[in-house]
């Protein structure tokens, strides 16, 4: 069954890619050969010192340390080879990956970094739920098929975030003003669909909550994802939240909508009676918050490493 | 212990909201996710517990041939819930990694070797052609739903993991039970997988949190003052 697999693989693949190499079977058989594991080359000098004893911190807000210049925007790394294409096409056609068909609406939003707010990006949030007062969404820095996974962000109703611990309702942002605002967009979407009132989807959303993690800082010009976590906050009404003109232009230009219609129509959407003053915690409290990686002796259960 | 299916707090999805959701889902462009072409599983564990392990669902896309990018879920079903992220990367650009940021991966060599971290699905001489290259990658997973210790929200901070670095890691029952599920033997693959090898520089000290443990603090930082930031906006 596998070689012919394998055969109608090929002839998928070569229809697929017509200007690609046409593929046989041969160029697919398996490569078994012996050798027994490598060990740790001489040529890996490391000073001893330093492996064992020096793990240095890594910290969300602190820049990383230097990486090799690349060039253009592209992340590092050779581009994919046809064998590659293959396996791939092969697993998508073989596996039923259930988790990611349940992501059922795309978002492009802003968010700023808690620890320096003068640093925002467009973000674009998929978006899948899992019951009506819970969303998770994988994070991208565009909705391009080469976008970068930036981070994770969960989404919980009022009623949910009441019963969070008031330690833990600090690493939250309230959604409020991005909805209202027009910052919240769903491209391809007609504002109509998403403001329709028996779907009440975004008179809920506007009183939700938001947990965001970014885990590669991207506008930094990190070319690969580097450092501790930092968490997000959302747009605000007020100074340090506000949303910089250029970058919403930008991506009104590019989707083609206008953020200030969008918030002309959804004036009618009702605010929240009142938003959780843990939230937001830069607003009344002037801090932001950083993650910070240190060693620590990890409690085993066996040798390590 | 075991793999949780948190319980997630919350009304069940009205009828209107799925409505919408089935619209938004059939307009809309999915560019990232529609790159994701590969479930993998594996197992990992918390950087400062080994005895805190978590079977792991990674739902990957390429962004080239030397960088993945993967989501990760507690299971493969519909209801999956999303608690982490992976990064996974060649040695060549793993070499490229400040000495800081190095501890913070791990090697994937000896879960691919042992034959604990598989392809659902997939045959074996066609998962091997792709695991032979996962065996020399480094990755980096960070966990923000802390689904073992039986959280039904993802509270908490987020959580550098490592990954199976030798025999006797990991619990026997996590295995079998994970064997059982999906019908396979992982010491059979392993003879299967004798014939891969790691890194080609071997594994590099300074991965696996160079030998020691890791963990997340959260630092209160000082924002400018609310009001005294001009901001002009046109």
């Amino acid at each position: 069954m596998c070689p012919t697999y394998l055969t109608a693989l090929c002839h998928h693949i070569t229809r697929a890619c017509p200007r690609g190499p046409s593929l046989t079977h041969h160029d697919l058989h398996l490569r078994v050969s012996l050798s027994s594991y490598k060990t740790m080359a001489s040529e890996n000098e490391i000073d001893s010192k330093r492996t064992l004893h020096t793990v240095s911190m890594a910290s969300s807000d602190k820049s990383p340390g230097p990486t090799p210049d690349y060039d253009g925007q592209k992340p590092p790394g050779e581009p994919m080879t046809m064998h590659q294409h293959i396996l791939d096409k092969g697993a998508a056609l073989m596996q039923s990956l259930k988790p990611i068909k349940q992501m059922k609406q795309h978002v492009c939003t802003f968010a700023l970094y808690s620890h320096d707010m003068s640093r925002q990006i467009e973000t674009h949030h998929y978006v899948t739920r899992l019951n009506q007062d819970f969303l998770q969404c994988a994070v991208y820095d565009t909705d391009d098929s080469n976008g970068r996974l930036i981070g994770v962000e969960y989404i919980v109703s009022d009623k949910i975030f009441e019963s969070l611990p008031l330690e833990e309702q600090k690493l939250w942002h309230s959604h409020a003003y991005e909805i209202k605002s027009g910052l919240w967009a769903y491209p391809r979407v007609p504002e109509v669909i998403v403001t329709a009132k028996p779907e009440l989807e975004l008179e809920n959303l506007a009183k939700s909550y938001g947990k965001f993690w970014c885990t590669w800082q991207v506008d930094r010009g990190d070319r690969l994802p580097l450092g501790a976590p930092a968490l997000m906050m959302s747009p605000q009404g007020v100074n340090l939240g506000m949303v910089r003109p250029d970058l919403v232009q930008k991506r009104d230009r590019k989707y083609n909508i206008s953020t200030e219609d969008m918030k002309k129509v959804r004036t009618e959407i009702e605010e929240p009676e009142w938003i959780n003053p843990q939230a937001d915690y830069w607003k009344q409290h002037g801090k932001g918050f950083a993650i910070d990686v240190e060693p620590t002796e990890m409690k085993k259960i066996a040798p390590f490493p | 212990m075991s793999t949780a299916h948190p319980e997630v707090p919350g009304d069940p999805t009205q009828m209107g909201t799925a409505i919408l959701e089935k619209t938004t889902a059939a307009i809309q462009g999915f560019g990232p996710t529609n790159k994701i072409h590969q479930h993998l599983c594996a197992f990992h564990f918390y950087s400062d517990d080994m005895s805190r392990q978590v079977e792991a669902h990674h739902f990957c896309g390429h962004q080239n041939e030397e960088m993945r990018q993967c989501l990760i879920y507690n299971s493969s079903e519909a209801d999956a819930r999303l608690i982490g992220i992976e990064y996974i990367i060649s040695e060549e650009l793993f070499m490229t990694l400040p000495d800081e940021e190095k501890p913070l991966w791990h090697t994937h060599e000896f879960e691919v070797k042992s034959g604990v971290l598989f392809m659902p699905g997939i045959p074996g001489p066609i998962e091997r052609q792709d695991l032979e290259k996962v065996c020399k990658t480094y990755g980096k997973t960070i966990h923000f739903w802390q689904i073992d210790r039986g959280d039904n929200l993802p509270v908490g901070l987020p959580q550098i993991m490592m990954a199976l670095t030798r025999d006797g890691q990991l619990y026997p029952n996590l295995a079998q039970d994970v064997e059982e599920r999906y019908g396979i033997s992982f010491e059979k693959e392993r003879e299967n997988r004798a014939y891969m090898m790691g890194p080609e520089k071997g594994i590099h000290p300074l991965a696996n949190a160079a030998g020691k443990g890791l963990k997340t603090n959260l630092r209160e930082t000082e924002c400018k003052p609310v009001d005294a930031v001009p901001r002009v906006f046109v």
